[in-house]
């Protein structure tokens, strides 16, 4: 083995040591969700990017927040908020977060008030069968228009799933109800930490 | 420049990166990702019977641009210093077995700020619209569409048409046929696009379009691909007819399908895939036939496992079975 080869592997090595907030696939794989804010706000004619970094503190943030909750692995690293614009008007904002399923990782678009409220939601990516269930506005009633507080009083004492009132209303998607729940929680929440600040300047 | 020196420099310019990317340092940072992406892969060709290894550790970057009301557009740049220990066949990128280049894979700017009719315009080198690859990105992956050995280059220098409507999604592009050079060798071009359905959906079909001349030989491809993906399990494929016209072998009929099986865990660490691939020449014998098996595993954001073997069932009338194994381990940082 070569100098250049042991160089290499040592700085492999070395960067494998280092905690690092990066994404695990490579950037030019990145694709913003045009279609989808597109459907939640069509009125919009332009949209604002800010970038803004989940690492491990935000992490515990969260699982502070939300005990039994976690953030899975791909929602660490850089992550985007979009503002929704018309012309020089704040629409709201758009968020993309995943939540972990039974069918993978379920993402879902959040469209979300200035007052940080669930505007509306579509799915990026959701498997489930019961899919079609969960795009139904009564399932969607569940969420729309309530902010963190609000959705927190939804969960049941376990941290992870619905109380047996909201889950009456789920149509027989019960387990697809807490996935969008403890979704929508850690969405409105990482947002209000992250980009509270910025979206107060606007 | 020997390649410690390559290594150090590209450790200050991540450094110098980190720097800029802090609040104070002014606004390039603002909107800014940027990795050490870093892999050592293991080739076993066992019909070459040759055992090699490729080095690579680049920058990985993307930026958006924005102003006070709204996003301009994104760059993205990729740079790696990458070095071959016995590998052969020599890639074009490289002038020996154990040579060691600088090499740019994607570096484009695609403007995005255009009214909602208008599409995104893209120039620089990126990978050509075409086929799976479009919404598959293979980038520093041991998985791959073979875009190469398909239409004679992944990517390319040029610029491109490109938007997400509401319903579909589209990319056109204009390339120089240079590869990795941003000029047209001896005429070279390629004219390239994909039309499909939104490719975030269960269901994706997609229809491309290739007219090009890369390395003296012109090639035409007309090519479906789709995926549809059912809990963890994904199925997919892709299919380009085609000819190509060779300077002093004239023209030839070409197909190449691939058909693809996929399994991800339900917390996605784990992606198992299998592929059968079938190429044919008028010019050859026999159809070739090969089955691709492999996995990822990704134990966290930083570090990826990933390993394939490629098999060819049938048998060639001239040279070995085609018989490849691979392994991979990639750290971001």
């Amino acid at each position: 083995m070569t100098i250049h080869f042991r160089i290499l592997i040592l700085t492999l090595a070395m960067l494998l040591l280092l905690p690092g907030n990066v994404n695990a696939v490579a950037y030019c794989s990145l694709r913003d969700p045009v279609a989808q804010i597109a459907q939640l706000y069509p009125q919009k004619t332009n949209q604002l990017s800010i970038v803004k970094t989940v690492d491990d503190n935000i992490r515990a943030q969260v699982q502070i927040a939300l005990p039994s909750n976690d953030l899975h692995f791909s929602e660490l690293g850089r992550h985007t908020l979009y503002i929704a614009m018309k012309g020089q008007e704040v629409l709201g904002y758009v968020h993309v977060r995943s939540e972990q399923s039974d069918w993978g990782l379920v993402e879902i678009v959040w469209a979300i008030d200035k007052d940080l409220r669930i505007r509306d939601f579509v799915f990026q990516r959701c498997r489930s069968p019961k899919k079609k269930i969960a795009q139904h506005s009564n399932f969607k009633a569940i969420f729309i228009g309530k902010n963190y507080q609000e959705l927190k009083q939804q969960l049941s004492a376990d941290g992870i799933t619905a109380k047996p009132s909201v889950l009456s209303h789920a149509q027989g998607a019960a387990e697809l109800a807490n996935v969008v729940l403890r979704c929508a929680l850690k969405t409105l929440l990482l947002t209000e930490i992250l980009w509270g600040d910025e979206l107060e300047k606007l | 420049m020997k390649p410690w020196l390559y290594i150090c420099s590209l450790l200050f310019i991540s450094f110098a990166l980190a720097l800029v990317s802090q609040p104070c340092y002014g606004n390039f940072g603002k909107n800014l990702r940027w990795s050490i992406d870093g892999s050592a892969r293991l080739n076993d060709n066992q019909a070459l019977d040759n055992t090699s290894a490729i080095y690579a550790l680049g920058i990985d970057t993307h930026k958006v641009f924005t102003h006070s009301t709204g996003d301009i557009g994104y760059g993205v740049g990729q740079v790696y210093f990458t070095k071959l220990a016995n590998h052969i066949p020599v890639p074009f990128l490289f002038s020996s077995k154990d040579d060691s280049e600088f090499i740019i894979r994607e570096a484009h700017l695609n403007y995005t700020a255009g009214p909602n009719w208008l599409p995104n315009v893209r120039v620089g080198h990126f990978t050509l619209p075409f086929g799976l690859e479009e919404s598959i990105d293979t980038n520093g992956r041991l998985l791959d569409y073979y875009h190469g050995k398909n239409l004679g280059t992944k990517l390319d220098w040029g610029l491109s048409f490109n938007k997400v409507l509401r319903q579909i999604e589209y990319n056109f592009s204009y390339t120089l046929g240079g590869k990795d050079q941003a000029k047209s060798l001896a005429g070279s071009y390629a004219l390239t696009g994909r039309i499909g359905s939104l490719s975030h959906l269960d269901f994706v079909l997609g229809l491309s379009f290739f007219d090009g001349k890369i390395d003296e030989v012109s090639r035409k491809r007309l090519a479906i691909d789709w995926q549809y993906y059912w809990g963890t399990w994904g199925i997919l494929g892709e299919l380009a007819l085609g000819e190509d016209n060779k300077q002093h072998q004239g023209r030839q009929k070409e197909k190449y399908s691939l058909v693809e099986l996929n399994k991800t865990s339900i917390n996605e660490q784990l992606k198992l895939y299998s592929q059968f691939i079938i190429r044919a020449r008028t010019d050859h014998a026999s159809t070739d036939k090969l089955v691709n098996i492999g996995f990822s595993y990704q134990f966290n954001n930083q570090l990826e496992l990933s390993m394939s073997g490629v098999k060819q069932i049938n048998s060639p009338v001239s040279g070995q079975k085609q018989q490849l194994a691979r392994v991979q381990i990639r750290v971001r940082y």
